[in-house]
């Protein structure tokens, strides 16, 4: 046995950059396994700690306040049979404005006080100041955790909102473990004091909330169903259940864990390629010493353990620092899965996920690799001591050389390529493996590129630059022709502000309506055309496919029991507002619901156009909203200011509470004459999506294409690593073949090319089932996850393609270099 | 007298074995010459075939110059080398050396097409020069390892001239061959010497030196004797035999 170990040490230092390669890709492989293994689980149980800590209840619903009954809250009592439903008052602000460094952002927020909060959840604090010294803020703002861990906002930082183009400033006091809304994507939960909920009630939709223990089974969207049957009214109502909660907050960091097996699997499947096509080209370099052990009385058995150990020792090594590797990790991943969930990750490093991780792959590296090693028993010692049966070729002469063309080394390495057909799977293998990722990874870098613009194409909703909710009575054509002829103005459009649908047998949906759809942006549909009829309907992809729906089938939309069909003329890719959207024309939303008039004009700027002063010039055309007219704060100091501001108050009272549309106003004092009319109310609301989805979908974009970019990489360093190995391999294994073409006149150069160039067929097989592999994967993904319909990006595609190919190229050319060690009188003299 | 075709000026090779030099080619002067069948004979570890394998650039030389046709070949990298060995030299070898995986015509023209485009002359002269050194159409298609040792080395010979090389280099041609397919080799030899073709052989076996038109005697790194001989098959045999086995006796053979 002893000298079958000498065997395997001589092996190793002989060739101790193929072990070092192999001892990397073990490693790469068990420290991501070992990453995906500890982490999986952790994701989940750092959500569920920190929502139990947070001693939230599991569902709370939202509906404005004028649209309450109490017979809401029966309902779930009685019907749902639910204990201790809790109801309260939050404001709710839709694309709230928040300034930060001089940028603003903007989030769904909900406020509500201290008092109010217990209602959902206890309010523990994380982080915050002595109460002292919160009594000594003006205006005070309790923060969830995630402006902590995932945003930096830190203890006594101003937390400017805007609403209306009016600042609200707060300093942050704390931040505290929101079990529900502590994710950006959905709404946050504020605790500001009592007199800030007043000050801000005016500016903000007071929404009445139910809070409750619901368990896993509530189905929000019947229980809304169930209480617009039960009191005829039509309503908004929101609901934010723990496992959507968890799902939006876990998804993306579960999508990279599982990115990162795919990486594993790489190398995984990379790591036994090579022992096996190394353990080939040693027992075949090495037949007549294993003829002559076998001569010695060694067993078939004995050598093929010799072969093996080797990798005992390399893929050991790399398989155990990789596993510490993962073990270090830990305190490094905690902190990416506390910025992501937003919460608090508190872990230790788990030693008993790793071990069989590290065991599992070095074993199953092993176990191919002694299948591999068994086929020395194929060479008794006089095949051996004849290098088997190796050199007799009998072949039919594949790509003769008398076709050959201008290059004889593209002929030759032709040759070589289908000679090696087998060594080619396994580089196949690699290359699709590694490609399909590559591309899936540039796809998705390439598109989050430029930030959250490239997410918006596929929301499936219009994303213009401002969006004004006009009052009541305002007429919305008017107003639209009168925007236009601003200078910044490029272009309006008339619609309703998203209200929901409920659609017979199906989910309800948002509903988008424009009088026409021409000149869309982003509404663009993937299949079939836009409505044209009232009694036409686009729908979501996702809806197409969850209800198996095509063009030219129909839809029920039932509105407060009327109910109305419509012809499907499209489907649309949409992300955006559960993925089950709906479009119409203006004329067909109205046949379901012939009393509602559009209340939206949606805002495209000119390029170059500085959005804020372009706000702050509507605000000051068309005013603040009635409501904040009616709270009286914009008294001013002079006589004027303060008829004016009471004129105001009037008409705002006028306005909102008479439906009066249109008011015009004369007061003389003494000689001077203050007019005034209500055209400065005709801005219920100015908000800009731009804003919202910038800061819903930035942070998952940055990380996204931090993520797919290390990704690329990484597997560009995998894939270098394969190739220069298996490049040098070929070196080693054809070393007489190549001395004899020196020694022919054919020159390294020459030689590196032809090796380059054999591996060239299977790299553009494997590329071109790779980019059909990843389209596949791109669409399926982006469906899967987000119901997003998903085009492949041609030239990105063509561009990757050749990029993996060129460097495959220049990889293999580079790791075939080991050729010019090989001197003509080195092969002469051997 | 006929042109000089390479020389050699203050030619040294050296190799270091664990840590010692060993000097085998001293300050070694010489000339080949244009259409010699020049061949180099020496004891065992003498430097025959380091001398020439530094003739042929095939390797380089320690010290010194080797010049070639006027050009001076001891500097050139590797690469420049083996471009440089592509039109002016043919290589035998003792061990012959053919493509295993490749057919007898590919072995021929994997030699000619780093030359020469392709085209069908090409591979006319190629099936030519096959057939000229007795090997028909029927082995063209074979694999090396489906030849005789004779007929593997008239493979080697055939890739060696299908270029047309200034010199042919053969390193003892028939050393792995029996008496009869020696002969034949060596017949190939004395044909494509009698159509003009120059050629340095390095050999220890008198019957092959005898196809010589000059021998070249090494010894201690240097060249200590230079016999002339009329062209094989123009004087007697015998006698040729005799005089190079004198001459070969007087160098201490």
């Amino acid at each position: 046995m002893g000298k079958i170990l000498r065997l395997s040490l001589f092996n190793l230092r002989k060739n101790k950059k193929e072990a070092v390669a192999i001892a990397f890709l073990t490693l790469v492989s068990t420290m991501m396994f070992g990453i995906f293994a500890i982490n999986l689980s952790k994701v989940s149980n750092a959500f569920d700690e920190s929502f139990a800590q947070s001693g939230s209840v599991d569902t709370f619903i939202m509906i404005p306040d004028n649209d309450y009954r109490e017979a809401y809250r029966d309902i779930l009592e009685e019907d749902y049979g639910f204990e201790d439903v809790r109801n309260g008052h939050m404001l709710f602000g839709l694309a709230t404005g928040v300034l930060r460094d001089g940028d603003k952002i903007a989030y769904n927020f909900t406020f509500l006080t201290e008092a109010e909060n217990q209602k959902i959840d206890d309010g523990n604090i994380i982080e915050g100041m002595p109460d002292e010294q919160i009594e000594s803020l003006d205006h005070w703002i309790i923060l969830p955790s995630f402006f902590k861990y995932n945003l930096g906002y830190e203890l006594g930082e101003d937390f400017t909102t805007v609403v209306g183009g009016r600042q609200y400033p707060f300093t942050v006091a704390g931040f505290y473990n929101s079990g529900l809304s502590n994710e950006s994507g959905m709404l946050f939960k504020a605790i500001i004091s009592p007199e800030d909920y007043r000050l801000l009630t005016p500016v903000y939709t007071e929404s009445v909330f139910l809070s409750f223990n619901a368990g896993d089974d509530f189905n929000y969207r019947e229980y809304f169903t169930r209480c617009m049957d039960e009191s005829g009214d039509s309503f908004e109502g929101y609901a934010f259940p723990k496992e959507e909660e968890k799902a939006n907050e876990t998804n993306f960091l579960n999508m990279f864990l599982y990115m990162s097996i795919i990486l594993s699997l790489i190398t995984f499947v990379a790591s036994i390629f090579m022992v096996r096509n190394k353990i080939r080209s040693d027992i075949e370099d090495q037949m007549e010493r294993i003829g002559v052990l076998e001569a010695l009385g060694y067993k078939g058995k004995e050598i093929s353990l010799s072969y093996v150990f080797e990798y005992v020792v390399s893929s050991g090594i790399g398989g155990i620092i990789g596993g510490i590797i993962a073990l270090m990790a830990t305190p490094f991943m905690n902190n990416i899965i506390s910025v992501m969930l937003g919460r608090e990750v508190l872990s230790s490093a788990k030693i008993y996920m790793v071990v069989p991780v590290v065991i599992g792959v070095i074993g199953l590296i092993l176990i191919f690799a002694l299948n591999k090693a068994r086929m020395v028993k194929q060479f008794p010692p006089v095949v051996a001591f004849r290098r088997g049966i190796r050199t007799h070729n009998f072949k039919r002469n594949v790509l003769p050389l008398t076709k050959a063309g201008k290059s004889i080394n593209r002929r030759l390495g032709f040759k070589d390529s289908i000679r090696n057909i087998r060594t080619g799977a396994g580089v196949g293998l690699c290359i699709f493996l590694a490609g399909t990722t590559l591309l899936f990874c540039m796809f998705t870098f390439v598109m989050f590129f430029n930030g959250s613009d490239g997410l918006v194409k596929i929301m499936g909703m219009e994303i213009s630059d401002d969006i004004i909710t006009i009052n009541e009575g305002v007429d919305p054509y008017a107003l639209s022709e009168e925007l236009l002829e601003l200078p910044e103005v490029r272009m309006t459009r008339v619609t309703y502000n998203y209200p929901t649908f409920r659609v017979d047998g199906q989910k309800e949906g948002v509903v988008f309506s424009y009088d026409e759809y021409t000149d869309m942006e982003y509404i663009i549909p993937m299949e079939g055309r836009y409505p044209q009829h009232d009694n036409e309907v686009m729908i979501s992809l996702r809806r197409s496919r969850d209800y198996d729906l095509s063009i030219g089938d129909t839809i029920v939309i039932d509105n407060n029991g009327v109910k109305t069909s419509y012809i499907i003329t499209g489907v649309v890719g949409a992300m955006s507002n559960n993925q089950m959207n709906l479009y119409m024309t203006t004329e067909g939303f109205r046949r379901a619901n012939g009393s509602a008039m559009p209340d939206c004009v949606e805002i495209y700027l000119e390029d170059g156009v500085n959005r804020e002063e372009f706000e702050s010039k509507l605000i000051s055309i068309y005013g603040q909203s009635a409501e904040t007219a009616m709270s009286g704060d914009d008294a001013g100091g002079t006589l004027e200011e303060r008829i004016q501001a009471a004129a105001s108050e009037k008409i705002a009272v006028l306005m909102s509470t008479y439906g009066v549309t249109s008011v015009d106003y004369a007061v003389r004092v003494g000689d001077q004459l203050i007019t005034g009319n209500s055209r400065q109310f005709v801005m219920k609301e100015l908000q800009s999506y731009h804003d919202l989805v910038k800061s819903q979908l930035d942070p998952i974009a940055n990380i996204t294409r931090m993520f797919t970019g290390v990704g690329a990489v990484a597997i560009g360093v995998v894939v270098a690593v394969i190739l220069g190995i298996i490049a040098s391999s070929n070196v080693k294994k054809r070393r007489k073949d190549l001395g004899i073409m020196k020694s022919l006149g054919y020159s390294s150069k020459d030689l590196m090319t032809q090796i380059a160039i054999s591996i060239m067929p299977v790299t553009i097989a494997a590329v071109i089932l790779a980019s059909a592999a990843a389209i596949v994967i791109n669409k399926v993904f982006w469906f899967e996850l987000f119901g997003a319909y998903m085009k492949t990006n041609i030239p990105v595609l063509m561009l990757t393609d050749l990029a993996i190919i060129a460097f495959t190229f220049v990889m293999t050319y580079i790791g075939a270099g080991k050729i010019r060690k090989i001197s003509v009188n080195e092969l002469m003299t051997e | 007298m006929t042109n000089s075709i390479l020389r050699t000026e203050k030619l040294c090779k050296s190799f270091s074995n664990g840590g010692v030099q060993q000097h085998v080619i001293k300050n070694l002067d010489m000339e080949i010459r244009e259409g010699d069948f020049t061949v180099i004979m020496g004891s065992s570890g003498s430097g025959k075939s380091t001398l020439l394998y530094a003739l042929s650039g095939m390797d380089k030389p320690s010290m010194g110059k080797v010049i070639f046709d006027g050009t001076e070949i001891q500097d050139m990298n590797n690469d420049e080398l083996a471009v440089f060995r592509r039109g002016n030299c043919g290589f035998v070898f003792q061990s012959i050396y053919l493509l295993e995986n490749q057919t007898v015509l590919d072995n021929v023209l994997t030699g000619a097409l780093i030359v020469q485009k392709n085209s069908p002359e090409l591979v006319n002269k190629a099936k030519e020069l096959l057939r000229k050194t007795g090997l028909n159409e029927e082995a063209w298609s074979k694999y090396p390892s489906q030849l005789s040792g004779g007929e593997a080395q008239r493979v080697g010979i055939v890739r060696a001239v299908i270029n047309d090389p200034r010199i042919l280099f053969a390193d003892e041609p028939t050393g792995q061959l029996n008496s009869a397919s020696s002969r034949d080799v060596l017949d190939i030899f004395t044909q494509i010497h009698k159509n003009g073709q120059s050629i340095v052989m390095v050999t220890h076996d008198l019957k092959t030196a005898l196809r010589g038109t000059r021998v070249l005697y090494l010894r201690d790194g240097g060249v200590v004797g230079d016999y002339k001989m009329p062209n094989f098959g123009e004087d007697d045999i015998k006698e040729r035999r005799n005089n190079l086995n004198s001459f070969l006796e007087d160098m201490g053979w």
